[in-house]
């Protein structure tokens, strides 16, 4: 899972070294990278997202059609799913593609900035010594507000609980944009689309809590990443909503005609 | 498939949740963070050995005390930093992991009776980890401290005297010659204080951090750095005479003998350089190595150990080497000589100390003993 921490921790070093000597430009322009680097892969979350969400009057059609027939029923979706064109595993690859993203930054937190000996020595010999000007820079200065950013949050810098906090504001503000609005849900619904839904109310905070809970034991370094990249997927969000973009998926799901 | 699909997000958020807790380290994992170190003092032998601080006679590794006498229910935290020992204490380190979601590691100074382990004092005050050991002098125990800061500390009570704050965290050993504390720091530069309040003297800088402590002769400060140089400097006045380039970083303090400095960088480069700045020699280990070498009491021979556990003895004429033995686990701290024996630590092996002959590497004994499967 840390197989991309040296590399984004020599891009760090790199970035450290044409911004001045700041651990926190470095850590925002690394943010802005991989949140580039990734857009792609976002565009087509939300669209999946989106298109989903479209589906939901077909699939309680089909519910109700099948409500006898579990079998032809999940036969009938996945045949729903391919005549739209829509993979309903698109949905969770940006998720598992983000996973080593942040393994990835958690490592070049950790060697950049590191609070151990041995994470130190462990990086001693994976600095690519061939990058310009990057010899020597490494621990790299870790103070941004009198915070620590190589420590996790601690009451010597009480302040620092207000990073975990931020994440928390700025991934829920984040989940709420981009989760497609959903038809208010009554606790005793049981249908799948009403289940889905509710389960689409409840991610948008528990993933929240969960990173909030997660960044107060990891260097605060990441929780910086954490709320630059949130904040950046708000702009990119707003941008392609005021340029009618609207995520690459104009108009309505359009379905292919069905054989009868 | 369908239940999967209707629930993938929650499981992808249980997988999520798993691997982030485990890579937090709120799996509970043991793992070392740092290297443990030993003292010698007569036929005493003082380590800082993880769980325990403890005392052991050197010919036998006979045990005479540990402190705490039970770890697992007097949790002292782990212990890491080689101990100074004058007469009457010896002065460990220790880490109290944290307790508790939201807790906050502990990081304690202990002052210890050295004939019998019983507590003396202990100093809380510091917010980072200690990674190397203290030094003695001037009825002062000064060390340095992952917070950043360099604090003396009251010998007899523990008192905070003075601290000095450093611009990053401080992983060397002082040096502590007369009236002045010599100490370099992740920061860059390497600091003369006054040992009685702290005041600065003088400070040099260089292009990488100093986690090692300097070796002086003659009035010169020879002392590695992460820029890979090996730098002399005036310790009078803290100017630069000369740099020697290495290939990676100097971790681990260089030793002189007989006007010629030993230093060793991370990659296992080996390198004997003149007091004047001119390679004498060189040999490529092609291991890592964390710890400075260390000379045998006649200066004819050159220890090092290495993180993949291996000890070397080099000739200090040419940089032959003489043996070397295999051994599980890493030795991240300097070896200690004493007399004809070499002492030395390993982390994550199958055993802690061992003692080696100078002459030709062969086992004395180890602690704890192994025990051989019949």
């Amino acid at each position: 899972m840390y197989f991309l921490a040296y590399p984004f921790a020599n891009v760090t070093l790199l970035l450290y070294t044409f911004l001045g000597h700041s651990t926190i430009a470095a850590i925002v322009v690394l943010t802005l990278v991989i949140t580039l680097i990734t857009l792609p892969l976002t565009l087509s979350q939300q669209k999946s997202s989106r298109k989903m969400q479209e589906f939901q009057p077909e699939l309680q059609k089909l519910q109700k059609k099948y409500a006898k027939d579990k079998e032809k029923l999940a036969q009938e979706q996945m045949k729903l799913y391919k005549e739209a064109g829509v993979n309903p595993m698109q949905g969770c690859l940006p998720l598992l593609i983000q996973m080593p993203i942040w393994f990835g930054l958690i490592g070049a937190i950790k060697y950049c900035i590191p609070s151990t000996p041995l994470d130190l020595l462990q990086f001693s010999h994976h600095i690519y010594k061939w990058l310009p000007g990057i010899t020597g820079l490494v621990p790299l200065q870790s103070t941004f507000l009198g915070m620590d950013l190589g420590q996790p949050p601690s009451s010597a810098q009480w302040w620092s609980y207000s990073l975990p906090v931020l994440v928390f504001i700025t991934y829920w503000l984040q989940q709420k944009l981009m989760t497609p609005p959903t038809a208010p849900v009554s606790s005793d619904d049981k249908s799948q689309a009403g289940g889905m839904a509710q389960q689409m109310q409840m991610m948008q905070t528990t993933m929240p809590l969960m990173m909030m809970f997660f960044t107060l034991s990891y260097p605060t370094g990441l929780s910086i990443y954490f709320i630059i990249s949130s904040l950046l997927r708000v702009v990119q969000y707003y941008f392609i909503k005021t340029n009618g973009a609207a995520t690459g998926d104009k108009g309505k799901l359009q379905l292919k005609p069905r054989k009868q | 498939m369908n239940w999967f699909l209707t629930r993938r997000r929650y499981i992808l958020l249980v997988v999520l949740a798993a691997l982030l807790l485990g890579a937090s380290g709120c799996s509970g994992s043991g793992k070392p963070t740092s290297w443990t170190g030993i003292t010698i003092v007569g036929e005493r032998m003082y380590v800082a050995d993880l769980e325990q601080a403890r005392a052991l006679n050197t010919e036998d590794s006979e045990p005479l005390w540990a402190f705490p006498k039970n770890p697992k229910e007097d949790g002292r935290g782990n212990f890491y930093v080689t101990p100074a020992v004058d007469e009457e204490r010896v002065i460990v380190a220790s880490q109290v992991p944290p307790s508790g979601f939201l807790g906050q590691p502990k990081n304690i100074v202990w002052a210890l009776e050295a004939d019998t382990g019983r507590e003396l004092w202990r100093f809380d005050e510091a917010k980072g980890q200690y990674v190397e050991g203290g030094a003695l002098g001037g009825g002062l125990f000064i060390i340095g401290n992952s917070d950043g800061n360099v604090y003396a500390l009251d010998v007899e009570r523990g008192e905070l005297k003075w601290s000095f704050e450093t611009g990053h965290r401080v992983w060397a050993t002082p040096l502590i010659v007369e009236d002045t504390v010599y100490v370099g720091s992740m920061d860059h530069h390497l600091y003369a204080l006054n040992l009685s309040n702290g005041g600065v003297q003088w400070d040099f800088q260089a292009d990488g951090a100093f986690a090692g402590t300097p070796a002086l002769s003659e009035g010169v400060l020879y002392i590695g750095a992460f820029d890979d140089k090996l730098h002399a400097v005036d310790a009078a006045s803290g100017s630069e005479l000369w740099s020697f380039s290495g290939k990676n970083w100097f971790w681990g303090g260089p030793v002189v003998y007989s006007d010629t400095v030993y230093a060793a960088d991370v990659n296992g480069n080996v390198y004997a350089v003149d007091t004047t700045g001119h390679q004498v020699w060189y040999k490529a280990l092609d291991v890592q190595v964390r710890a400075g070498p260390v000379l045998s009491e006649d200066g004819s021979e050159l220890f090092i150990g290495s993180q993949d556990g291996i000890l070397y003895a080099l000739d200090t004429a040419d940089g032959f080497k003489l043996w070397s033995v295999e051994n599980k686990g890493q030795m991240l701290a300097p070896v200690v000589v004493d007399g004809e024996t070499v002492y030395g630590t390993l982390i994550q092996g199958t055993y802690r100390i061992l003692a080696l002959h100078v002459d030709n590497g062969r086992e004395i004994w180890t602690y704890p003993p192994v025990v051989e499967e019949e």
